[in-house]
């Protein structure tokens, strides 16, 4: 990005990128190395790219020996999952912790790296230059930079979401401000991108392909536009497997768009159509190519995925529905007891932090339903007032639907592969993070559902309420962790 | 005035004192052990358990990763003298138990953690025991004693235990050292003055 196109941005933008940079910074701060979902397999995997310029070839947990060697001085595996053991606290651990990360021999690249074996390389192939950089220092040293690194996709998320907002509401400049500094205040956006965790890059791509579909519905698909939306879905594809989700919708968007610019332009919008698609799909052929030749599965864990869901379309069917929603009357209970629309999404946005082992006291989830309760209803009223607006603009709706429906059924699959041993492996509001722009989008709306009198003051306060959540998390963290 | 009122938030947070474990079955230093696991309802009971005075939660070493809705019952000479219950959704490797509290502490009480299960499986934790002192299921017993801590409010406010979070901040990091609570903190002012500046100027 060049000077002039960030001098073209609104400031309102830069600060709330600054804010989401600064808020990561200091999430990255407040967790103890490792302590975030599968950090220590995503730090495998930059080890090896960095150090041998090679991909991982086991999904084994056993990584390199100087990293194991600095999770147990760190008592990794008796802090994680375990809420009620603190993170090292005392000055003979911390000697024998710099005793370790000073003995432990300097081992070249992990071929191991847990879940993360299977992952596309971009965001890896990013982390390596920080990786390089600080190579001469600790395992601490190295990780602590990486994750700074990680802040800077926090801030390009909520620069995204911001103009994802101006782009769809371009009538209400106040409201911009609402939606892009939530979400550049929101915890879990804070905890993954301050950590070594490809999702911080996955929520930046996204927030993208969202704000470039939306310009390209407001004014139109120019050749330059179709090849944005197409790099951007191949920067998706090449950051993490999750990304596959919101393909079927944007691909909906590139059709829906042609077919409206061919109305105008005739044949050339079918030639932008191709240029989108063969710009996003190239670098997947290219990867897959890799990993057949290699060994691999092209596309990693998907194609079991679909395997299995066609083999019990019915059950899978039912459980992604009961993983969302209430199960539909004659249907077997996949979730005995369990309210997954409030106690895996809800409450897991509210707070869960760590490895999915720090929540709040669960009267704060209680109490989270009221300020929800009236952001939901004020986000009713403007779309019931702007109805006659919604109608012409039904089909970028739908396909924003599109690619949350495609997300959340990934997901489904994914987490229907495990299921019933895990009744919900991957319910995990995290996984729903690429659609953050549509969560500030809905934030926006929402305060101007107060009305034009009211509207700013409710904006302010949910900006409050987020600025709250966040601080108040991160609270709950340093108690977890070292009270 | 909305920062006003979450400087209050925090400040009564801070009056709070953290929980604390008033009495343990856990061994200090041995490592927890897998005891069983089942994907079916269960009760698992263990006795010569003491209830200590004051305890405000029971927890017990069961994992899992969305767990089921889980019933403490304690009973002293077949008589319940405390019991609580924790909704579905709890994660992790334990899962704390509200109950109220007693005013003096009770010895040689049975503990039961009982639950429904159709399909998610449920670890329990603890080290490996003679059967006659281990904790049983339908009276079969499990092979060990689950882990169960005893909790009750410290006596301690977090305000009062500000040096010590920090202190215990400065380790396990890149570079050692409380800077890093600072640093920490001139970041969140940072975030909350920009916040402010930009709300006052673009929500007029």
């Amino acid at each position: 990005m060049n000077v002039g196109i960030l001098r073209r941005l609104p400031r309102a933008a830069l600060t709330c990128a600054l804010v989401a940079c600064l808020n990561a910074a200091c999430w990255s701060i407040v967790t103890p190395p490792f302590q975030v979902p599968d950090e220590p397999d995503h730090f495998a995997y930059v080890k090896q790219l960095a150090e041998t310029g090679r991909l991982p070839s086991s999904d084994s947990e056993q990584t390199s020996s100087e990293e194991l060697d600095v999770l147990r001085a760190l008592h990794y595996g008796r802090v994680r999952q375990q809420p009620q053991t603190r993170a090292i606290a005392t000055r003979a651990e911390q000697d024998e912790l710099e005793r370790a990360l000073a003995s432990t021999p300097r081992v070249v690249g992990s071929a191991a790296a847990g879940v993360a074996q299977p992952q596309p390389p971009l965001y890896y192939a990013l982390e390596a230059i920080p990786y390089r950089l600080a190579q001469s220092g600790t395992v601490l040293d190295r990780l602590a930079l990486m994750r700074l690194v990680s802040c800077l996709f926090a801030g390009i998320t909520a620069l995204f979401v911001f103009l994802f907002i101006r782009e769809t509401l371009p009538g209400t400049p106040w409201a911009w401000t609402v939606g892009g500094l939530s979400i550049a205040l929101a915890p879990l956006l804070g905890l993954m991108s301050g950590a070594v965790n490809p999702d911080a890059l996955l929520f930046a791509v996204s927030a993208a392909v969202f704000f470039c579909l939306a310009r390209a519905f407001r004014r139109g698909l120019s050749p330059r536009r179709a090849a944005a939306i197409g790099a951007i879905t191949a920067i998706g594809l090449v950051t993490k497997l999750n990304f596959i989700g919101l393909v079927p919708g944007i691909v909906l968007g590139l059709l829906v768009l042609t077919i409206r610019a061919a109305r105008a332009s005739g044949r050339s919008a079918f030639a932008a159509l191709a240029l989108a698609l063969g710009i996003a799909f190239s670098p997947v052929m290219l990867y897959a190519a890799i990993n057949a030749l290699s060994g691999h599965a092209p596309l990693g864990i998907v194609p079991a995925g679909a395997s299995q869901s066609l083999h019990h379309a019915l059950a899978e069917i039912d459980y992604i529905w009961q993983l969302y929603l209430p199960r539909l009357p004659g249907t077997v209970g996949d979730f005995p007891g369990l309210s997954s629309t409030r106690q895996i999404w809800f409450d897991g946005y509210v707070g869960l932090y760590g490895w999915l082992d720090t929540p709040f006291p669960g009267w704060v989830d209680g109490l989270a339903l009221i300020p929800a309760a009236a952001i939901a209803l004020l986000c009713g009223r403007a779309l019931f007032l702007g109805r006659s607006a919604l109608r012409s603009r039904a089909a970028e709706l739908a396909v924003y639907a599109a690619i949350c429906l495609g997300l959340m059924v990934l997901i489904g699959i994914t987490s229907y592969r495990s299921f019933p041993a895990r009744s919900a492996e991957y319910g995990q509001v995290r996984y729903l993070l690429p659609l953050v722009a549509v969560l500030g989008a809905a934030l926006a709306l929402a305060a101007r559902g107060a009305g034009r009198r009211w509207g700013p003051a409710a904006g302010a306060l949910i900006v409050v309420v987020f600025l709250g959540q966040d601080v108040l998390s991160q609270l709950q963290v340093v108690a977890r962790y070292y009270g | 005035m909305g920062l006003a009122l979450l400087s209050l938030a925090i400040g009564l947070a801070m009056l709070r004192a953290p929980m604390s474990v008033a009495g343990t079955n856990k061994v200090a230093g041995q490592p927890e052990e897998l005891l069983t696991g089942t994907s079916r309802s269960a009760s698992y009971c263990q006795a010569h358990e003491t209830l200590p005075r004051g305890s405000t939660a029971i927890r017990i070493w069961l994992d899992a990763i969305y767990g089921p809705r889980v019933s403490v019952l304690v009973t002293s000479d077949g008589r319940m003298i405390a019991s609580g219950q924790r909704g579905a959704g709890w994660t992790g490797g334990s899962v704390t138990v509200p109950v109220r509290p007693l005013s003096q502490t009770v010895s040689g009480v049975v503990v039961c953690a009982s639950f429904r299960l159709r399909d998610e499986t449920i670890v329990v934790q603890g080290n490996t025991a003679p059967a006659a002192s281990s904790a049983y299921d339908g009276g079969e017993a499990i092979g060990g004693r689950m882990w169960i801590e005893y909790l009750k409010p410290g006596e301690l406010s977090w305000a009062s235990l500000i040096p010590t979070v920090v202190r215990h901040m400065g380790f396990g990091r890149a570079a050692a050292g409380s800077w890093v609570v600072f640093l920490a903190l001139a970041l969140v002012a940072c975030i909350a003055i920009l916040t402010a500046r930009l709300v006052s100027r673009e929500l007029p």
